[in-house]
């Protein structure tokens, strides 16, 4: 018999089979990520609702919209005193504009006399003639609230110190830039209620509307209302009719696009017509959107610009 | 038992940090005394225009009140010093801050110029 000859080269050598592990239960890990992920959120919820509900307020700079309700009617109570001084209802309706109220800015000073009439702020004669002013300043521009019947009658002259109140006669007062309806003449009157009758005069223009397309901004009605040197007026009120229909908004609800700024959404087919209720004539040409393409060759449908300008 | 405690305890931790100081809770419960300094002075100014309207110093009195301020006059005072030295008002609100001085008895030569530009006063 001859020598056993080893095994050829091109043959690999088998690597031993692998113990199996199966024999000795893996020991259990101390630690699971799943759980810790799960007390983690459940920990982060209750940690921030816990500051949420408990932690003090930040010491930082408040702005006025920013003040808890009492301290924010105490606010718009402010701004019609300084409007009775000033009568600048531009600088007034800038003021309340700033307190971002969710709707009319008027009308929110309207509610926060209302609120404040309801209670003891009306038993001291200081808030009755504070709660005065503000409603002269609302009633006359055609806004109401509950605050005027709950005031007592108003005793004729109602106003003795400001014959010689010391900062009254300034040389030259600032002229409200919008419409000015009856500030003075209502002082002469016996009652609030004979304040609401005055007539707002016609004190804007509208300037020839012009088209844009903008895939972004699709037949959008954007209304400027300026003053004579093209200043943003806030708070102006703005009336676009259809059919039988209308809608009336403010200037000035969008801060971030300009004060006298505000915008109405179009349909299709539709004419519109748009105004100042009571300050302007309409627009001369009604509005009615229709397909656009913009400089990229996207398509999109026509929007406007309408300015109203103060007259003087 | 031990990866819940510990989850719990870091995730509540971190909550706190970020519910305390990060994200504070939303601040539409200020009050007048965390104003921003120049929407005090503002305010302040509406009250004196207010003044300036009805003549009403207690009712000017009790609406600074909102700010909590102990010494009203010597706050009064102090603002219109102040407002006069940088020239940061409009001349309107200087005078009106100035009769208001004026009427809590805190006039002081600063402040004369200011009653001499409107002619006079009480």
């Amino acid at each position: 018999m001859g020598r056993e000859l080893p095994p050829p080269a091109w043959i690999t050598p088998q690597p031993p089979p692998p113990q199996r592990e199966l024999e000795e239960p893996r020991p259990q890990s101390f630690f699971s990520y799943g759980f810790f992920s799960f007390a983690l959120a459940v920990g982060l919820v209750l940690g921030l609702g816990l500051s949420w509900a408990l932690g003090p307020l930040p010491e930082r700079n408040t702005e006025p919209f920013q003040l808890k309700r009492e301290d924010r009617n105490h606010y718009l109570i402010a701004i019609a005193l300084e409007y009775e001084h000033s009568g600048n209802l531009h600088r007034a309706l800038e003021k309340l504009v700033a307190l971002r109220p969710l709707g009319d800015p008027l009308q929110a000073l309207a509610d926060a006399a209302c609120e404040l009439a309801s209670s003891d702020y009306i038993n001291s004669e200081s808030g009755v003639k504070a709660l005065r002013m503000a409603a002269r300043m609302y009633t006359a521009q055609g806004r109401g609230g509950c605050a005027e019947p709950l005031l007592p009658a108003e005793d004729l002259p109602d106003k003795p110190a400001a014959a010689s109140d010391p900062a009254a006669p300034l040389p030259s007062p600032t002229a409200p830039p919008t419409k000015t309806p009856s500030r003075r003449a209502s002082r002469a009157t016996a009652t609030l209620r004979a304040v609401a009758t005055s007539v707002p005069q016609r004190t804007f223009s509208p300037l020839p509307a012009s088209t844009f397309c903008d895939t972004a901004n699709r037949a959008v009605i954007e209304v400027k209302i300026v003053d004579y040197l093209g200043r943003g007026i806030p708070g102006q009120r703005i009336r676009v009719r259809w059919g039988d229909e209308e809608n009336v908004f403010l200037s000035g609800l969008k801060p971030e696009r300009g004060t006298g700024y505000a915008d109405f959404q179009m349909d299709e087919e539709i004419s519109y017509s748009i105004d100042m209720p009571g300050a302007s004539d309409p627009l001369r040409a009604d509005l009615i959107t229709g397909r656009c393409y913009t400089e990229s060759g996207r398509e999109s449908l026509k929007s406007f610009r309408v300015t109203f300008r103060a007259d003087s | 038992m031990r990866s819940l405690v510990l989850g719990l305890v870091l995730g509540g931790l971190l909550g706190l940090y970020l519910g305390w100081f990060q994200f504070p809770r939303d601040a539409y419960r200020g009050d007048m005394t965390e104003l921003a300094q120049s929407f005090r002075d503002d305010y302040a100014v509406m009250i004196a225009a207010g003044y300036a309207a009805d003549g009403d110093l207690p009712g000017a009195l009790d609406r600074l009140s909102r700010l909590r301020i102990d010494d009203i006059p010597r706050y009064v005072q102090q603002l219109t010093d102040r407002v006069i030295a940088s020239s940061a008002r409009d001349i309107r609100d200087i005078r009106l801050l100035v009769a208001l001085a004026r009427g809590l008895g805190r006039l002081t030569p600063a402040m004369e110029p200011f009653l001499d530009l409107r002619g006079g006063g009480r």
